[in-house]
């Protein structure tokens, strides 16, 4: 189980594992070998809504940093998400086909998007941010949305 | 008999009947030799009847929900000799509109089955014994299909059945099980699972309604009917019927391994074979590709006057395809010259939710070199959707990436099996999606969202957005 720097904001609570790197769109990174697994954060989870469907660039699919990587759909919105990462899509997570809810139960286990073959991990997290500062830009994000309200 | 007749078709399905009318129409002096009744599979065993009963399940389905658009029902309740009734006096109208049809265009009716002795000649066995000849300047196959039967062991047990058994419900079973996860399949699932059945699918190739649909319609298409309650297997090989005291087993292989499911029934629906054999064709030399006939565009065969229409030369089998081949072949046989124009035939599938789509998919465009933008809206942003209270599904317009011009359609949701019908029309014109967006859509309709897709081409749809 990975630790979390937690936040409560206007009674919804964000969690932000200590264990990987992010993006500023929300989307985290984790180096498994020559591998990366990427997923949608809490704060993004939550922001989006239920997801009713995820579609994510099939295995083979060659991405650069930035790049689409998936679609998901909730009640709300469609979200394009964009991969953290340059490579290739080496595996989709099964579950985005059956049960694609789980993003919402599980963002940083279960829910994960898909295993990426990184073409140049160092780089792409020297560029992302530490569980601190994205934390740290999550909560002013978080503040931003619920001053809205 | 004489040579008294022009032509001569074979088969009064949906090819054979519209040929026989246009033939007509035309002036040609035709008749049409039929072993049973006209309309063939689809008026008969087919589209109609199926339609009758998903009319009816949908209204059961929405007599139920009716407490949410503030009607009090007490209890929607199947009612399976009406439903049967109801079914069948559908059927019977409209098979009796098309023997009005053909009377009224002069076309001789034969009852009986017909082969070819020679290209001219046909030898026919009335339904009644009685042999005749009859000689003419063309004929026009169109014997259709028959129902496919896959080398599974136990397919001849009873409570096996096919969907010409399945349109006949005097009970419902508890537990239906149904090989093949195609149209007819899903059709038939999404029937018996609104009258109650408990409904297991089990289908070969990795995703539901193979052959053409839009693999990310047919993935969400499996993920709605699995989070309703039906259990959907896709990538699962039947291996084995058997029986199992008073069910029937069905044993099947997929990736995780070896599994067995046991039902009532179990409906057989992996699709249908061209009807090709018992017409005198290898003799008469007809080329055939496996059941197949062979024809070229204008639908001829190889063999001088003989021509063919329908799922007896392959290709998509579809009624309305049958039908438009009809047309060209009765246009080609009294000195036309026209050809099928395939892009814009749709393909409608009659499940909950609904499904069709006409023209490439992104795949297929992709592969043709095209360079394609897609674009799709969700009919949860569709106001007349949300007052339907059928707000799942979505509109993807695949369209080529400069011009805009649309490709291919494809839909899931309410109503959808009508909607394409816009879709086919923008294909066959080669519209763009801006053709599509400047063309005012009535408020509030579902065709909105075909529009609102048509924006996404601009990235400017305006009731929903993508961040």
């Amino acid at each position: 189980m990975p630790e979390f720097l937690e936040t409560t904001v206007d009674k919804f609570i964000f969690k932000v594992a200590t264990d990987r790197y992010y993006s500023s769109e929300g989307i985290w990174a984790q180096a498994e070998g020559n591998r990366v697994r990427i997923g949608l954060t809490d704060f993004l989870q939550q922001r989006s809504g239920d997801v009713a469907f995820a579609e994510v660039k099939p295995a083979g699919t060659a991405l650069a940093a930035g790049d689409e990587v998936a679609v998901i759909e909730t009640i709300k919105v469609n979200i394009s998400l964009t991969s953290p990462v340059s490579g290739r899509v080496a595996e989709v997570n099964p579950a985005m086909e059956t049960a694609p809810e789980i993003i919402n139960k599980d963002p940083y286990g279960e829910g994960w998007l898909a295993l990426l073959e990184a073409s140049d991990w160092e780089a792409d997290r020297a560029r992302l941010l530490n569980a601190q500062a994205y934390f740290n830009l999550m909560k002013g994000q978080a503040e931003e949305e619920a001053k809205k309200l | 008999m004489t040579d008294q007749h022009d032509v001569a078709i074979l088969g009064g399905g949906p090819g054979g009947y519209i040929a026989a009318l246009r033939a007509g129409q035309l002036g040609a002096r035709v008749v049409l030799i039929e072993k049973d009744r006209v309309g063939g599979t689809c008026l008969n065993i087919g589209c109609i009847p199926t339609k009758a009963l998903t009319t009816s399940t949908e209204l059961l389905l929405k007599a139920r929900r009716a407490a949410e658009f503030g009607i009090s029902i007490p209890s929607a309740q199947p009612d399976l000799p009406r439903l049967m009734a109801y079914k069948q006096s559908t059927v019977d109208g409209l098979v009796s509109g098309v023997e009005q049809l053909l009377k009224e265009r002069r076309v001789t009716l034969v009852r009986g089955e017909a082969s070819l002795t020679r290209p001219d000649t046909l030898q026919v066995t009335g339904s009644d014994g009685s042999a005749s000849e009859i000689s003419v300047r063309h004929v026009i196959l169109a014997p259709g299909s028959i129902t496919a039967r896959p080398p599974i062991p136990g397919l001849d047990l009873p409570d096996v059945i096919t969907s010409t058994e399945a349109l006949d419900i005097s009970e419902v079973p508890a537990h239906l099980i149904v090989v093949g996860g195609g149209v007819i399949g899903l059709e038939f699932a999404c029937i018996y699972e609104a009258l109650g059945s408990r409904v297991t699918v089990l289908e070969m190739m990795p995703t539901l309604l193979p052959g053409g649909t839009d693999e990310a319609l047919a993935k969400r298409l499996a993920l709605i009917l699995r989070r309703r309650g039906m259990e959907v297997h896709t990538g699962a090989t039947v291996q084995a019927i058997e029986p199992a005291e008073n069910r029937l087993r069905v044993k099947f292989a997929e990736a995780k391994g070896e599994s067995a499911v046991e039902g009532e029934r179990v409906l057989v629906a992996v699709g249908r074979w061209p009807n090709t054999a018992g017409l005198g064709l290898a003799e008469l030399g007809v080329r055939l590709n496996g059941r197949a006939i062979v024809v070229d565009e204008r639908l001829a065969t190889n063999v001088p006057n003989v021509w063919a229409i329908g799922d007896a030369v392959g290709g998509m089998m579809l009624a309305h395809k049958a039908m438009v081949e009809g047309r060209v072949a009765a246009e080609n046989v009294t000195g036309g010259n026209r050809t099928v124009d395939y892009r814009s035939v749709p393909n409608v599938i009659f499940t909950r939710p609904e499904v069709a789509s006409v023209g490439l998919t992104e795949a297929q465009a992709r592969a043709n070199g095209a360079e394609v933008k897609v674009t799709q809206f969700p009919f949860s942003a569709n106001p007349r959707a949300r007052i339907l209270g059928e707000a799942e599904g979505l509109v993807k317009l695949v369209c080529e990436a400069g011009s805009g011009r649309v490709l291919g359609v494809h839909m899931m949701g309410p109503h959808v099996t009508d909607l394409i019908a816009e879709g086919a029309l923008a294909v066959q014109i080669g519209a763009t999606a801006d053709d599509l967006a400047w063309t005012t859509h009535a408020h509030p309709t579902l065709p909105e969202a075909m529009l609102e897709a048509a924006l996404g081409f601009r990235d400017a749809a305006l009731h929903f957005h993508t961040r």
